[in-house]
């Protein structure tokens, strides 16, 4: 060994190790040259038809889309991604006035439009002076066929079920009848007559979202799948569709030739497809992002220092449900005692984030919003009622329950919050366990535990799309609550024309499920942070998470 | 036909089983999972996903899906995303597989150049601060998840903390420009590069002990052509040997690496295609990568005999 050791000493490493050094460093400098030659790809995107855009930073507002638009299919899309490009690309019947108190609707397409008494026949004026961005002029044919499309069978589209109201609209879905059954109609090349099932006072609602936007079967026969891709893309929209690079970004042009107002200002919106928040905050920083509308927990209350920090309530609900069939949580008296025992204010301490208590079912910002409805927190009550319920001492011992809630930071802190309320204030041992999204789902579907998590986000900003969800008859009602009379006032409420006649239709409703039958307790109404880079004006923040570029402008 | 064409030929044979296995394995188990590919969220009226899955054919029965599923692998067909409306499975796995291999490679070079010298000058110099300082290093790289050695590589580079004259000398993510490049090939390669320094290190200690290598000093070869030619040579047997599982991980992607870096590699659709219950694209990705891994195994093993003619396949069968 010790001659092993000078034998090799006698070689001079260092020699070696310098020269090795020296290379490596030639080496450095010739890729760090090399990197400093290349521009960067990000700038110009080539496109489909040939040539590139060059996208100048001026004019360029560069957002995260978070993820792959799995489509820009408006007949199938039905996530956040999708629409905030599909809004900027397409336009539908009616828009929201998104600066109004309730998100009132405003005309799109259809310049006006009415019903008879009893909101079940619908009549829609269509605008004379558009056209798509391909040149052909719109009409009320591709209302229909957009129509048509999202409810047939073969199309597979999950929200097939928004157009449901329509007369027989269900059965065609079904392939029991066929299309000149359902109940829609031109009356004349620039009238649509559409006929319900049931009187529907908020139907042209429908009408904003996405998925009933009218299409070119042309362009779709044409171009078969790939009709949505750039090059093929023609939409009604103030942007057109340049590029889609697939998982990396996606670049919208501001269509010259738009028929509404106002008339979009900035040139490009170039999309990123950043899915970790932290990394989008890291390009936020570095000046590549304009927007980020992702704070991760840990580092919101730093950035609610920053100037570029805004806060957008959501129209979005989380609340805890029971599943009332199962013992002994069939017990009504036991649910409203755990109701009474959340301290809501505690839990949105917690979280930190701005959420707001809720104690009613629909968020506040939007129609159908009470503040004074549900079960506020109450010790005392929520002891006396354990007692009424048959536990306590001398009586049944305390049961063990499960809370239930898929894997995520916010709601492990949630449910460790409640868990340690009901332990304080009732004695009652939750014991927590989370699962994985869709195991979750499936789970809920199928055996629901005593406890657990969900949430609602609006699809329109409608009380009927909060309240609907706990009838007997929806697929979302997890709790296995049923009530004829929940059920009677939301059909009624949907037929409802009068305004605050429909306002105390709702509250009663409010009131049956959340103090009267305790299906399930409202926590909070949720929030969004963003931050927006100084240079933009007029960044469509809004709850409704309806992203329309048309009004932005940059300095 | 040659041995070592034979011995090629049942090593397809064999890996063509395994893959077959696999996908046996795979499609059952996606079936066994709970929660489908058509559980959202907002909860589709039992018609709607009806509909639905009868566009996909996930209304017939099992046996038959996978008869038509195997048939389709055999065809060349990998079928339509369900996640992904519209866009074939190969489609996705085209575009997003050549952007992992891109960063896989650019990591390998940096690992193996990197590693095997630093290795090599530990072992030659052992015991030396040299010796310590790299097997520090070394350790650190192994010990040190890619999720905190990324952002901590950002910070230095892009946002200059602590050096504040290194701000903005490098982006924080994407994948546009060779400039992009550096900090994912850095946090990807460390650690199969302190993987590699290590196993050479103990490699080549073992074999620096070797009767020829005293030969060979004898006969007054230079110094370094001893290391490089003798040592190095026979101490390529480990190396290689985790060689085939190194590449095929490196190739195929890393999960961590392109969500920090936001790269559009395939690495991000493995995970995401489980938790969206994308069969088609679950079942593609793992043939895939299994693929990968059957290949560069089978190439490691070729690899062998070349290196040390004691394990060349005519010699020592197929089971060699």
């Amino acid at each position: 060994m010790t001659r092993f050791s000078s034998s090799v000493s006698q070689w001079r490493p260092w020699a070696l190790d310098v020269a090795t050094l020296l290379s490596a460093v030639v080496v450095l400098v010739g890729l760090v040259g090399l990197v400093g030659c290349t521009g960067r790809r990000g700038d110009r995107i080539a496109l489909p038809e040939g040539g590139e855009a060059v996208l100048a930073k001026a004019e360029t507002l560069k957002v995260n889309l978070t993820s792959e638009p799995p489509t820009l299919d408006w007949s199938k899309a039905t996530d956040v991604s999708s629409s905030k490009v599909i809004n900027n690309i397409m336009e539908g019947l009616v828009a929201y006035d998104l600066q109004s108190e309730e998100l009132a609707l405003r005309p799109a397409l259809a310049e006006k439009w009415s019903s008879d008494k009893a909101a079940r026949v619908w009549e829609f004026d269509l605008r004379a002076d558009v056209k798509w961005q391909d040149g052909v002029e719109f009409s009320g044919q591709h209302v229909v066929d957009g129509f048509q499309r999202l409810l047939a069978k073969e199309t597979g589209s999950e929200y097939a079920y928004f157009l449901f109201g329509i007369q027989n609209a269900k059965a065609f879905n079904q392939g029991q009848l066929g299309w000149e059954q359902v109940g829609v109609k031109l009356l004349s090349p620039r009238k649509l007559q559409v006929t319900l099932e049931a009187p529907m006072s908020y139907f042209p609602h429908l009408l904003a979202h996405t998925s009933t936007f009218p299409v070119r079967l042309d362009l779709i026969q044409k171009h078969a799948t790939k009709w949505t891709e750039a090059g093929n893309l023609v939409g009604l929209g103030p942007y057109r569709l340049r590029a889609w690079r697939h998982d990396q970004d996606l670049l919208l042009e501001k269509h010259d030739g738009y028929w509404g107002n106002p008339k979009p200002s900035v040139r490009y919106v170039h999309f990123l497809m950043i899915n970790e928040a932290s990394t989008a905050l890291n390009l936020f920083d570095a000046g590549t992002l304009d927007v980020v509308d992702q704070i991760p927990i840990t580092e919101r209350k730093r950035r609610r220092q920053q100037k570029e920090y805004r806060r957008v309530g959501m129209l979005q609900s989380l609340y805890y449900g029971f599943n009332t069939e199962l013992a002994p949580m069939n017990n009504a008296k036991l649910r409203r005692a755990i109701a009474h025992a959340i301290d809501r204010e505690k839990i949105v301490k917690i979280l930190d984030g701005g959420e707001v208590p809720l104690t009613g079912w629909v968020p506040p910002g939007m129609f159908g919003y009470f503040s004074d409805v549900g079960l506020e927190h109450n010790v005392e009550k929520a002891r006396e009622l354990l007692a009424e319920a048959g536990y306590g001492e001398g009586k049944k011992p305390l049961p063990k329950l499960e809370l239930h809630f898929n894997t995520n930071e916010v709601h492990q802190s949630v449910a460790e919050a409640v868990q340690a309320q009901l332990r304080e204030n009732l004695g009652l041992e939750l014991e927590l366990k989370s699962a994985e999204w869709k195991s979750y789902l499936d789970q809920l579907k199928t055996k629901p535990p005593h406890v657990f998590r969900f949430g609602w986000q609006a699809d329109y900003p409608d009380p009927d799309n909060f309240m609907n969800l706990m009838t007997s008859y929806s697929d979302n009602n997890r709790t296995r609550w049923k009530s004829t009379a929940y059920d009677a006032l939301i059909k009624r409420g949907a037929s409802e024309t009068d305004r605050e006649k429909r306002r105390e239709i709702y509250r009663e409703a409010s009131r049956l499920l959340l103090e009267d039958g305790v299906a399930a307790v409202p926590l909070y109404a949720n929030v969004s942070h963003m931050l927006i880079h100084q240079r933009v004006e007029n960044y469509p923040a809004n709850a409704l998470s309806r992203f329309e570029f048309k009004g932005t402008r940059l300095k | 036909m040659s041995g070592k064409g034979l011995y090629i030929l049942k090593r397809l044979a064999g890996a063509f089983v395994t893959l077959a296995v696999i996908a046996t394995l795979t499609f059952t188990l996606l079936r066994v999972l709970p929660g489908g590919p058509f559980d959202t969220e907002k909860a589709l009226p039992e018609e709607v996903k009806a509909n639905i899955e009868a566009r996909y054919g996930l209304d017939r029965p099992v046996l038959d899906q996978y008869l038509s599923f195997m048939g389709g692998i055999l065809r060349g067909d990998l079928g339509e995303s369900y996640k992904y409306v519209g866009r074939s499975v190969a489609d996705i796995i085209g575009e997003a597989l050549p952007v992992s291999m891109e960063l896989g490679l650019m990591s390998l070079l940096v690992a193996y150049l990197v590693g095997i010298p630093l290795g090599v000058f530990a072992a030659a110099r052992h015991n030396s601060a040299f010796d310590t300082g790299a097997m520090l290093i070394a350790v650190s790289g192994v010990a040190l998840p890619s999720f905190m050695v990324g952002p901590l590589l950002v910070s230095i580079f892009s946002f200059g903390i602590p050096f504040a004259f290194l701000q903005g000398s490098l982006p924080p993510a994407l994948w546009e420009s060779p400039a992009h490049y550096i900090l994912p090939v850095l946090t990807l390669g460390l650690r199969p590069a302190a993987i590699l320094a290590r196993m050479t290190r103990g490699a080549v200690l073992e074999s620096i002990h070797q009767d020829f290598v005293r030969t060979a000093r004898a006969k007054g070869v230079s110094e370094r052509v001893v290391l490089f030619k003798h040592v190095l040579r026979n101490s390529l047997i480990p190396i290689l040997s985790i060689s085939g599982p190194l590449v095929a991980g490196l190739l195929s992607g890393s999960f961590i690496i392109e969500i920090i870096f936001a790269i559009p590699g395939i690495g991000k659709h493995l995970v995401q295609s489980v938790t969206n219950r994308d069969y088609p694209l679950i079942l593609a990705l793992t043939l895939v990568f299994s693929m990968m891994l059957v290949v560069a195994n089978l190439v490691v093993d070729l690899l062998y005999g070349f290196v040390d003619p004691r394990v060349r396949p005519e010699k020592s069968g197929a089971g060699g």
